[in-house]
């Protein structure tokens, strides 16, 4: 009775693992498509060591070279850890009498048995303290006696040959699936070979590798004395066999290729005994990321790797990363948590660190480590001039590439429900307790239709993922400052409302646009998506604008020219000293003090307060400038890229600054961050034939880029040119110094031109979509008409005040520069009444 | 493995200000599992600080103890041994084997620590060990001014014992080694 109950649970102890296995192994089996893979599709032990490069790949080798790398790999923990695993009890070395003034056990002396003694003990302790927590619903293996011994000497071995890194939480769990997996295998091998016992008819010609193996374990175990290493509990099954009852051929087919020296027990690929030494093997392998591989212990360090630019920890880097490549994939589930205050390493950091071991049961994070482990590892080639690109070194790799693109796809997965929460705990909540019924397979297929896109921008282009990299670097460096600007949000709610519902109307034309470009321009609307993301992530970001240099691009001197050049237009602007320090060092400083400032005075209703107005016009005249000041600095390289996008993203936020001065006037801001990727293009073409002024460059832009549209929209045309002769003849009465009028006049004249860019990409969009976008585009003349009444209110209200003041020439030239806005401003009402019409 | 540090005979503060610094040094946190004193500490500080090192601490009672509350005599078992204390001054002759091994049977230990003598001694007696840590201060005894600060360390494993002896001498640390067996027979005869 007691026999048979013993028995029985034996059985199902034994049986458990490989069960539940069982299922899994087909479906990835049924997946896998190469050869190579399928002759370990059962094993996945042994395909993991294949993948992880500690074992050749079948294909090209022999079981021999198998055996014999094995063996190899095994001795060298087996020789790490007599070296490593001190016992000051065992004297090294045979002589029995150590220096005793050092080896005592309570010598100082660091590098003393004792001293190393007493270091592994507490190391241990803290892998303990993790081990004993580790997979409880797991716990008849992992909480074994055998395991953890063998988890504990394996992290504690890895951890002192790599002093550099420690032990940090989390390694354990990297480490127990390996273990796992072989023992699996074990578990699968035993199995066999009870079945093989049972009947051993024709099994023989199905055996492929495991079966090999098997017969090497007969052959070799009565030859050989039993190796150094014992492994706990887990003793030795019996594998007692009788050699005569294998089928003779296979047997002398293993026996010759024995003969080359197949390195005996020690060869076995698949066995108990070294399941410790292999597990190390695979962890190291893992850790270390080797033939090009993600090295995992990376994410543990603290300290940047070589070729970081940002100098923040690769673990922050590849949260940028996710970032980077969410606000590719979806940008509106990437403002979303941005505006949250979401960052990525809140999250990404224990995602990765145990490459998502805490995010899903056993079963199917073994299945998500097939597919990481199976991808291609080699690095890619970067463009020659793409220095920032190695900030996402990390992901650099097919590999990497695939578990970013894979914890992207987990994002995803939360999409609606991390859309619906206005809380960041909330998300943080929904994100780090992820749900446990999955449906894996389409989250390993998203990840890996996303895996082209996250390596894409990488190959394709190095802007984008430069502008990726500067604004997510921006925002990791100042993300203090991202405190301030969020909270200026919640001051201003009528404003969040139509910010969102217009940003919302575009993306649904700029969708329906997409649509219509079809699949082959994908590739181009996507990096434009993500632009627009960037700049609109700029504009909600403000306060970051000072940190360019900081961000790693390299440029130190831009904000000190920046400053010096504001400056000394401040003076030539002759205000008052108070507002131009204050406007400067806003300016220069911090970004979203001027949007509070601006939040502020708006609040109080558009322009009652003179002083207000004047600071107010002071700033936005800055902000033009500024426009022209960035330009200055740019130094004159048409083929830099990121140059011009770094520059772009700072003039659109300068622009958007400058609208939001005037109008406080969210969806137009939006418009014109919509267009720049657009006029983005030929407006360097202006620069680089020489001419600096910044409005005019913009003015040419847009004729030029006019010239794309069909001819339906010709009076857009004729305002362009309009426009521009306005822009040149505001040059001639202005002078070259510019001067208050001339930039007031060029801040306005900009955002006139913004604004008709504006309403020319959204024309076109709405070209191309239906009546239901009409409707649209006529709500947005009608803002349009709104704002420009506020334009006008403000304007004459101004030019009241100013009136008032005793600066006579300078209201003369005031008085010019408004004459020349308010044509431009009938021109916007034409506009808008078209649109309206339409 | 368990380390045991077996000291005694500090006669602080009447004979000695405090420790010897190198062996305070040498004295940290976290080593050592158990303490074994000897007693003539003699005041509360000493009890205090002896505690820090190691808070399984078994103090016997001396005679120039303040506390009254120690015991004559303490046995405890550590891994497979048993072990016994005594201060010794009870013990006549003072240092006497044949008496010293007379409590040993008395208490049926298999290491039998006691001080007193301010002279350190370590003996195999009858399958068993007695061992003598010294005075950890060096401090004068009723047998003589010439007193080397001492104190013993025991290392515990299975059957097997290490006795490290330290010893100051002329300003060093002298650190002696004592391997002691015990046979697995000694006390299931017993």
């Amino acid at each position: 009775m007691w026999v048979i109950y013993f028995f029985c649970s034996n059985q199902l102890i034994f049986m458990s693992p490989a069960a539940i296995e069982r299922p899994m192994l087909e479906s990835a089996c049924s997946k896998s498509s190469d050869e190579s893979r399928r002759s370990f599709a059962n094993l996945r032990g042994v395909q993991w060591r294949t993948d992880l490069g500690i074992l050749p790949p079948l294909s090209s080798s022999t079981i021999d070279d198998l055996r014999k790398v094995t063996a190899d790999s095994r001795r060298r923990y087996a020789c790490l850890r007599r070296h490593l695993l001190v016992d000051p009890h065992l004297p090294k070395d045979g002589s029995n009498s150590p220096n005793l003034a050092i080896d005592n056990p309570l010598s100082q002396n660091p590098d003393s048995t004792w001293g190393r003694f007493f270091r592994n003990a507490e190391l241990e302790k803290t892998v303990d303290q993790d081990l004993s927590r580790l997979y409880p619903e797991h716990g008849n293996y992992f909480q074994s006696t055998g395991c953890q011994g063998m988890l504990r000497r394996i992290l504690l071995l890895w951890c002192l040959r790599h002093p550099e890194y420690g032990y940090r939480q989390g390694m354990h769990e990297l480490l127990a699936p390996l273990l796992y997996v072989l023992h699996v295998d074990v578990e699968r091998l035993s199995e066999v070979r009870k079945e093989y016992e049972d009947h051993f008819t024709d099994k023989f010609d199905g055996l492929s590798f495991q079966e090999n193996d098997l017969r090497y374990n007969f052959d070799f175990k009565k030859y050989l004395d039993s190796m150094e290493d014992e492994i706990g509990s887990h003793g030795n099954a019996t594998k007692v066999r009788s050699l005569d009852e294998l089928d003779p051929e296979i047997q002398t087919i293993v026996l010759l290729s024995d003969a080359y020296g197949a390195e005996g027990e020690l060869g076995i690929v698949l066995s108990e005994k070294f399941m410790e030494h292999d597990a190390y093997c695979m962890f190291d392998a893992l850790m270390n990321g080797a033939h090009g591989a993600v090295a995992m212990a990376d994410f543990f360090s603290p300290s940047p790797v070589g070729g970081s630019h940002s100098g923040l920890p690769p673990v922050i880097e590849a949260s940028a990363a996710l970032y980077h490549l969410l606000s590719v994939v979806d940008s509106s589930l990437h403002s979303h948590l941005v505006e949250l205050g979401v960052e990525p390493q809140y999250f990404a950091l224990r995602w990765l660190r145990v490459l998502f071991g805490r995010e899903f049961s056993l079963e199917n994070l073994l299945l998500i480590w097939d597919e990481i482990f199976a991808a291609d590892k080699n690095k890619l080639e970067k463009g020659a001039g793409d220095d920032t690109g190695s900030t996402f070194g990390i992901f650099s790799s097919p590999q990497g590439a695939l578990i970013s693109a894979f914890a992207v796809s987990m994002i995803l997965y939360l999409r609606s429900s991390l859309l619906s929460t206005e809380n960041a705990t909330i998300c943080l909540q929904r994100l780090l307790k992820f749900p446990e019924n999955i449906d894996l397979r389409k989250l390993i297929g998203k990840a890996k239709s996303l895996q082209a896109l996250a390596l894409g921008p990488s190959i394709s282009s190095s802007s984008p993922r430069c502008g990726g990299a500067y604004n997510h670097s921006k925002s990791m460096v100042v993300r203090s400052h991202t405190l301030p600007s969020d909270s200026i949000s919640p001051k201003t709610p009528l404003n969040m409302v139509p910010d969102s519902y217009w940003e919302e109307k575009w993306r649904v034309l700029h969708k329906a646009a997409e649509q219509r470009n079809g699949s082959s321009g994908k590739q181009n609307p996507t990096p434009k998506k993500g632009w627009t993301e960037k700049v609109r992530l700029s504009l909600s970001r403000t306060a970051s604008d000072p940190s360019p240099a900081k961000a790693g691009c390299g440029n130190d001197h831009k904000p000190s020219v920046r400053r010096r050049l504001l400056e000394d237009l401040s003076q030539e602007l002759g205000l008052d000293e108070d507002t131009e320090k204050a406007g400067c060092d806003e300016v220069s400083g911090q970004k979203d003090h001027i949007c509070k400032v601006v939040e502020v005075e708006n609040q109080d209703g558009v322009n009652n307060d003179f002083t207000c107005v004047a600071e107010e016009r002071c700033l936005s005249g800055i902000a033009g400038s500024e426009e022209n000041s960035s330009l200055f600095s740019d130094p004159s390289s048409p083929l830099s890229g990121a140059n011009n996008h770094e520059n772009d993203s700072e003039k659109s936020s300068v622009a958007s600054n400058s609208s939001i001065d005037e109008t406080d006037d969210h969806p137009e801001a939006n418009h014109e961050d919509t267009t720049l990727p657009v006029s983005h293009l030929p407006n360097n073409a202006t620069l680089n034939s020489g001419d600096n002024n910044e409005a005019t460059g913009k003015s040419l832009a847009v004729p030029k880029e006019r010239k794309l549209l069909s001819g339906k929209f010709q009076w857009f045309w004729k305002f362009g040119r309009s426009n521009d002769g306005e822009e040149t003849s505001e040059k001639g009465n202005g002078a070259l110094d510019v001067t208050k009028s001339a930039n007031d006049a060029g801040s306005q004249s900009s955002t006139v031109c913004s604004s008709v860019d504006g309403s020319c990409y959204s024309s076109t969009t709405g070209d191309l979509v239906d009546q239901n976008m009409m409707g649209s585009l006529r709500n947005l003349g009608h803002s349009m008409l709104e704002h420009i009444q506020v334009i006008e209110s403000v304007f004459q209200q101004d030019r009241v005040q100013v009136g008032s003041s005793d600066n006579f020439s300078k209201n003369v030239l005031v008085g010019k520069g408004q004459v020349t806005a308010m044509t431009a401003l009938k021109e916007l009402r034409k506009i808008s009444n078209l649109l309206s019409e339409m | 493995m368990v380390l045991v540090l077996a000291i005694g005979d500090l006669h602080i503060p009447h004979r000695a200000a405090d420790l010897p610094p190198k062996f305070k040094s040498m004295l940290v946190p976290g080593k050592i599992q158990h303490i074994i004193c000897t007693g003539n500490l003699c005041i509360k500080e000493v009890h205090d600080y002896l505690k820090s090192l190691c808070p399984d601490l078994h103090i016997t009672h001396g005679e120039y103890d303040e506390d009254s509350r120690y015991p004559e005599t303490k046995t405890l078992s550590i891994g497979q041994f048993k072990l016994g204390i005594c201060h010794g001054h009870q013990v006549i002759p003072w240092g006497d084997l044949d008496s010293l091994a007379m409590l040993q049977r008395q208490l049926d230990v298999d290491i039998l620590v006691t001080g007193h003598t301010h002279q350190f001694k370590a003996y195999k007696h009858e399958g068993g060990v007695v061992i003598n840590p010294g005075s950890a201060t060096g401090a004068y005894s009723s047998f003589t001014y010439d007193v080397n600060p001492s104190f013993v360390l025991m290392d515990i494993d299975g059957l097997r014992v290490v006795v490290y002896v330290y010893e100051l001498i002329d300003g060093e640390v002298k650190v002696d080694k004592i391997d002691f067996k015990k046979t697995a027979t000694t006390r299931s005869s017993n």
